[in-house]
């Protein structure tokens, strides 16, 4: 970069909802608050999804069975996680944060936001003044009260949060970026995979300034191709842009997790075949299609596995969903062991083409467009699960 | 209706229902016999033949055979003994052929067979060549079914109705299913729904009525069953004994053979002049070995212990001869076993009697590593001959949870959690099973909630049918005709033959079986001594008498054993050190009467050794238990007890004897006991006395061990003592290196440092793959490095045998470890000598950049790989590499791991400062070494716990309250707070625990 040319320092706010499901539910129910709470479905093998901060001192972590989890904190709340309800509540708050900035970027229901409020001084003041007004607003009109972070990245606003976890605000002025990584262990670094943080602690990379102590070289040495992506990480280095909502490379996303995890091929196709229906709806409101369905299987062990299936011309029917769908699930289920959550991605999305088919194509009966509509009407009119695609036995 | 097809659970993962429940069953519907036909086996023919007597049932033996890589199956019925041998040497060819087909195997052996077949062009096939064959309709009268019983009237064929049982009852499908499941690795929802158990063609056995009301189309398809059953009149093999045959001797008798050769070892273990006993021992035993046809049998073993070398001359490999069979001065004299039956007085008739009627067998020991050789070489010696005994492996609790929880689809991690702690289990059904766990200690914090309920009821109906079948540890059987002809073998995974018998099968047909056993402390014996005169040491083995030793004798009785073969056990250690003589004739009471019945009997032999008063039991018991002072110890007592008491005969007596250590023998035991308090009230004993012995008789429960044995293996034992109290380091360094001693590593390196040796870490320039030892230093070997593959370990030896490596690019190039070779190679110190400072952090970095060199060729030169200086990175703190340390190794060289637990409190005590604190409570700081779990008279679990800290050991008892309370985080390998009361029992000191907390 030219000295002549000074770029402008960016101000990325990162707002973060700590325990964002805890969050909501003691805005619902304000008897909840400064009580043990535990989010997770009601059933015998069932998992914690979130905690609140009383449940997490007492040793409850995110994926501890519930019994284990109700046994260490007895007397907590449990609650069934309100997906729909969270889902509502990041629109809310997106919509509070939307008045700032056209780029803002979320997670999917887990109060996290990033707002890249550059150049914005003029019309809303300084960005600090923003985080504040943020905080204000959203305790008024949510009841929630978020960290707010400002950094000249999302990597340092994003590091900042985690220093003042679950409340408080910090502010990383530009220029000061790399000494105020320095004395922190690499851990607050997001991003990092855990073969790298063991890799680290063999050695004895345990702040963010020995690994900054390394040249670019050196760190090629145990980290490869992340060598250089450490190397600005490790430096404050960050150039990623504040995605918005709806860009190119957008997918349509569902998950059911299992109250009780299960080994039932069924069972877990009808989930498919049910994500999938819902998936086609969406596409064919946006007009769009998709060239690839991806399943994510989560064993009860940990374990995930990903499988896709695509098709070149993009679909939005739910038959040809649901097949690639099918076919991803024979490709990722080969372990005995139970499933704790499905998850159903399409990607490679672009828009529907007009054009229509001079020849027929499998799993594109003309035929399936009328009972597609049908099914639209349907849907749109009474919800989303009352009506789906039967499935014959032995398919 | 005759059952003609039917399947048991010996029709492994498939048939669900035991013989002797199907004899039951079917006795119960009325049939008059029942064929067991299970796939391409005779496991279960004696179980099967046994229960027939019982129900009075007409056996017809069988088995179905099937084809690989098709769905063809034939069912053989075996109508005569050419048809027994017939179908051995089928079932053996199913196994053993590299290909096997029913058109083109079978034919050649059908004689004497009856083929039941469903299989039109298989029947068309063997009717052309004139076989006995059948067509089978099966079950239900299906379609196949119809064309099938056409073909058959049309070639005029008997056609007949099968049971194809393969459920014990009709509510077995749901076991069934997970027999499914488990066979083809799915899940249970599965093979519910879509699997084999999901389909209609699984059958149990119904009614005669069932079939003939359900072929009423058909009736003379049942009434055929009836008449083919006739001409079955096989009942099962009966080849009284069957001795391996001895090749020697040029025509000469073996009688004379071995009279000459035991005559000639006598002179060499006795001297020319043998003296009156000696040689009265000597043709006594003669006589009756003769007498009983088991002089081959000397001879046989004989040739096996001195084998034959390249150059035609015997030479004896290091063994010890164990069991009954070291009561023979016969044996003695042929140098098979190594202790003198005259001076230890060891009583023939354990061994042989004329009234025995079960053959027994003669055990041997050699070094475990060279056991499989040996094993090799009497199999290539006797091929065709000889085949192993095998084991049928029978679903135990453990691996009956295992299975059903993953066929359920818990993850791993969540079985191992509830099976890892399930120390023993006696159970026999569903409802046991779950009951028995609720009340395991170990299991207090286990969440036993859905869908555990459900598979725990199932596996507790998984609980006894077989799995599969392994190897015995060493039984051989060699037999004079082909052994095919004998029993149908097969291949075991490990590549040797099997006969398809266990031993209890083999005994019931007869075939006398030789016991070839691996035994460690044989190998740590020679290690011991090859390192001991590679170092310049004169050990003349033939000159040998530890048991003479001095201070062998002292080290034993102050119970420093540890590492010492037979006797390092806590209890017998404790035991050792609270009798305080260390004589060999202590020693071999010692280790008979320290068994799982005999607590009480134990004690109260201390008390009479220290001089305590003591009374035989009756007048009548003469002086039969005198060197026993009154106890019964050994297992002849009972035979000789029950002799001198209630006049049994020797065949009796030894009926006694055996059946006390059989699981299954409540009725038996019932008559021997009628039969003994019988003949004491005939012979007027003392009802008093009679009832005692009749007690201590019952002590004998579960293990329990014969003089001879017990003599034999004492001589093992002193050996080790004696190379333990003079050459500690070598020998320790052997103890490590032949593993599978009674403790971990971790206990025997902190026995090797408090015997004052130095541990030396691994070092890839200097140590060998095993332990060494020398002087007062002990080497780790590579093999304490976790990890390394046997592969890499020979490119390192070979390597360094070039030259010895200069630095760590050197080494890495040379050796090329993977990544996980190296990592702990680094970790377990072994690289520390290549980099000058010792950092291990450096030497992370430095394999890191080895292997980026690699990657990048670079770097890369004709003469290797030139390594840029690492950055300056810290080393690992103490706790750090300490952790590693123990990771890779499971042991640290230097300190202890309770160093680093940061035990917090002042006034701790050590274990060496517990003498002065006996009767006082005292709390200390200690590591878990090893437990030994036992159950109260009333049947409540309690524990023995060995802990240790630097400066040395403490026997711990966990009554049932304690252990009941801290059972469930109780585990080896971690630090404890203990705090109990300092006991002392004839000067052997132990802590009765009353609280315990993690560390």
């Amino acid at each position: 970069m030219g000295q002549s040319f000074r770029m402008q320092e960016r101000s990325v706010l990162h707002f973060n909802v700590a325990d964002f499901a805890v969050a909501v539910e003691q805005v619902a129910d304000v008897s909840l608050r400064g009580r043990p709470l535990l989010i997770a479905l009601q059933a015998g093998r069932a998992v914690v999804y979130d905690m609140s901060e009383e449940a997490y001192r007492d040793g409850v972590r995110k994926g501890m069975a519930l019994r284990e989890a109700t046994r260490i904190c007895r007397g907590a709340a449990v609650l069934a996680p309100r997906l729909g309800l969270y889902q509502k509540a990041m629109a809310a708050f997106f919509k509070e944060l939307q008045g700032y900035s056209p780029l803002i970027e979320c997670g999917r229901a887990d109060g996290h936001f990033f707002v890249d409020v550059t150049g914005t001084h003029r019309l809303h003041g300084l960005a600090p003044d923003i985080g504040w007004r943020v905080r204000r607003e959203t305790r008024a009109s949510l009841g929630i009260n978020p960290i707010w972070t400002l950094g000249t990245s999302k990597l340092i606003a994003k590091v900042a949060s985690r220093l003042v976890k679950p409340v408080g605000e910090y502010i990383v002025m530009p220029g000061e970026e790399e000494d105020f990584l320095a004395p922190l262990p690499v851990t607050v670094l997001p991003g990092l995979t855990g073969r790298e943080l063991e890799k680290m602690r063999d050695f004895r990379l345990t702040t963010v300034g020995a690994l900054a102590g390394l040249s670019r070289h050196q760190l090629m040495v145990p980290f490869g191709s992340r060598s250089d992506y450490l190397h600005d990480l490790s430096r404050g280095i960050d150039d990623s842009q504040v995605s918005r909502p709806g860009a190119a490379g957008d997918s349509i996303d569902f998950e059911e997790i299992f109250a009780d995890d299960t080994n039932d091929r069924r069972q877990v196709e009808r989930v498919l075949g049910v994500m999938a229906g819902q998936a086609g709806t969406r596409l064919r409101d946006r007009k769009q299609v998709a060239r690839r369905v991806g399943v994510w299987l989560r064993y009860s062990d940990g374990a995930q596995v990903v499988r896709q299936a695509s098709c070149r011309s993009g679909t939005a029917g739910d038959f040809l969903l649901r097949k690639l769908a099918l076919d991803a699930l024979q490709r990722a289920w080969r372990r005995r062991t139970r499933i704790r959550s499905c998850r159903l991605v399409c990607d490679r999305l672009q828009r529907q083409s007009p054009q229509l088919l001079l020849f027929p194509e499998p799993g594109r009966d003309p035929g399936h467009t009328k009972v597609l509509t049908a099914l639209d009407t349907v849907r749109h009119r009474f919800g989303q699960g009352v009506i789906g695609i039967g499935m014959r036995a032995g398919l | 209706m005759f059952p003609l097809r039917v399947r048991s659970y010996f029709s492994l993962l498939q048939g669900i229902a035991s013989p002797a429940a199907l004899c039951r069953r079917a006795r119960e519907l009325g049939y008059p016999g029942l064929a067991l036909t299970d796939r391409d086996n005779l496991y279960g023919l004696w179980d099967f033949l046994k229960a027939c007597r019982r129900e009075s049932l007409r056996p017809v033996v069988g088995a179905e055979v099937s084809e690989p890589g098709s769905d063809r199956l034939v069912t053989c019925l075996v109508r005569d003994r050419a048809g027994y041998a017939n179908l051995c040497a089928l079932l053996t060819r199913r196994h053993m052929a590299e290909v096997f087909s029913l058109a083109g195997d079978l034919p050649p052996l059908a004689d004497g067979l009856l083929l039941l077949c469903r299989d039109i062009p298989l029947l068309t096939e063997y009717r052309r060549l004139g076989l006995s064959v059948a067509a089978d309709l099966g079950a239900v009268p299906t379609g196949d079914a119809r064309r099938l019983r056409n073909f058959a009237l049309q070639n005029d064929l008997p056609a007949v109705v099968t049971p194809d049982s393969d459920l014990g009852e009709e509510n077995d499908r749901q076991l069934y299913a997970l027999l499914q499941a488990i066979r083809h690795a799915e899940t249970i929802s599965f093979a519910m729904r879509d699997g084999a158990a999901g389909k209609n063609d699984v059958h149990s056995l119904a009614a005669p009525e069932f079939y003939r009301q359900r072929f009423a189309i058909w009736p003379e398809a049942v009434e055929a069953t009836a008449r083919l059953a006739e001409t079955c009149t096989f009942t099962g093999p009966a080849f009284s004994t069957v001795m391996p045959p001895w090749r020697g001797g040029e025509g000469r008798k073996a009688a004379a053979v071995l009279r000459e050769k035991a005559y000639l070892g006598a002179q060499v273990r006795y001297g020319d002049d043998l003296g009156e006993p000696v040689v009265e021992r000597l043709e006594h035993e003669l006589k009756i070995i003769e007498q009983m046809g088991f002089s081959a049998y000397f001879l046989v073993v004989r040739d096996i212990v001195h084998r034959r070398g390249p150059d035609g001359r015997r030479k004896k490999r290091r063994i010890c001869g164990r069991g009954s069979g070291a009561a023979s001065i016969v044996a003695y004299c042929l140098d098979i076993t190594n202790v003198c039956p005259i001076k230890y007085n060891l009583y023939f008739e354990r061994f042989l009697n004329p009234g025995r009627t079960d053959p027994p067998d003669i055990d041997i020991d050699f070094a475990w590593d060279e056991r499989d050789e040996v094993l090799r070489q009497v199999l290539e010696d006797f091929r065709g001959h000889s085949a192993m005994v095998c084991n049928h492996v029978f679903f135990q609790p453990r691996m009956a949870i295992r299975e059903t929880a993953k066929a359920f689809g818990l993850p791993g991690y969540e079985i191992s959690r509830l099976t890892k702690r399930i120390p023993w289990l006696h159970t026999g059904g569903a409802e046991g099973l779950a009951e028995s766990l609720a009340e395991l200690p170990t299991l207090k914090d286990q969440d036993l909630s859905p869908p555990w309920p459900e598979i725990l009821a199932l596996a507790g109906r998984l609980i006894g049918l077989p799995r599969h079948l392994s190897v015995h540890p060493g039984g051989v059987v060699i037999t004079p005709r082909p052994i095919q002809e004998y029993v149908p073998i097969e291949r075991a995974a490990k590549g040797v033959p099997i006969i398809q018998w266990e031993k209890d099968g083999a005994e019931e047909a007869g075939l006398v079986k030789i016991d070839l056993l691996g035994n460690r402390s044989l190998g740590v014996i020679r290690d011991c001594i090859a390192a001991v005169n590679g170092c310049g040491g004169q050990l003349d083995e033939t000159l040998w008498q530890p048991e003479d030793d001095p201070a062998t004798k002292m080290l034993l009785a102050e119970g420093a054993a540890m590492g010492c073969f037979y006797i390092e056990s806590p209890a017998m250690r404790l035991l050792e050190k609270k009798a305080g003589t260390g004589d060999f004739e202590q020693l071999v009471i010692q280790s008979s009467i320290i068994r799982p019945a005999a607590n009480e009997f134990v004690r109260e032999y201390v008390r009479r050794l220290h001089g305590g008063a003591w009374q035989p039991l009756c007048p009548e018991v003469g002086d039969v238990l005198d060197e026993t002072f009154g106890i019964m110890v050994y297992q002849e007592d009972v035979s000789k007890v029950a002799v001198a008491l209630a006049g049994f005969n020797s065949a009796d007596a030894d009926g006694l004897r055996k059946i006390m250590s059989k699981k299954d023998k409540m009725q038996r035991l019932a008559n021997y006991q009628a039969m003994f308090f019988a003949g004491c009230a005939e012979r007027r004993v003392a009802p008093e006395a009679a009832a005692e012995a009749w007690r201590m008789m019952l002590s004998f429960d579960g293990y329990s061990f014969c003089k001879p044995h017990s003599a034999s293996y004492a001589r093992v034992s002193f050996q080790a003592a004696y190379l333990k109290k003079h050459y500690p380091a070598p020998f320790m360094a052997a103890v490590i290196s032949n593993q599978g001693g009674y403790y971990s590593t971790f206990a025997y390196v902190s026995e090797a440092k408090r015997l004052g040796l130095r541990v030396l870490p691994p070092d890839v320039r200097l140590c060998e793959i095993h332990w060494t030892g020398a002087g007062r230093e002990i080497r780790v070997g590579l093999m304490a490095v976790h990890g390394l593959s046997a592969e890499f370990l020979a490119r390192l030896l070979a390597a360094r045998g070039e030259r010895n490596f200069t630095d760590l690019a050197d080494f890495f190039h040379r050796t090329r470890p993977a990544d996980n070779e190296a990592c702990a190679l680094i970790h377990a110190g072994a690289l520390d000598g290549l980099e000058p400072s010792g950092n291990r952090t450096v030497l992370l970095w430095q394999w890191a950049s080895f292997q980026r060199a690699l990657q990048d060729r670079r770097c890369l030169t004709l003469f290797g790989v030139k390594l840029p200086p690492a950055p300056p990175l810290p080393p690992p703190d103490a706790r750090s590499r300490a952790r590693r340390e123990f990771a890779i190794l499971g042991f640290l060289c230097e300190g202890h791991p309770l160093q680093f637990l940061g035990i917090p409190g002042k006034g701790r005590m050590k274990v060496a400062d517990l003498p002065g604190r006996v009767g006082r409570q005292v709390t200390l700081a200690a590591w878990l070494l090893t437990g030994k779990l036992v159950s109260t008279k009333t049947g409540e679990a309690m524990e023995f716990l060995t802990f240790e800290d630097e400066t040395g050991q403490v026997e711990t008892t966990f009554f049932p309250e304690v252990y009941r309370r801290h059972a469930h985080f109780l585990r080896s390998g971690r630090g404890y707070m203990l705090t109990g009361l300092v006991e002392e029992d004839f000067g052997a000191l132990t802590l009765t625990v009353d609280r315990v907390n993690p560390l």
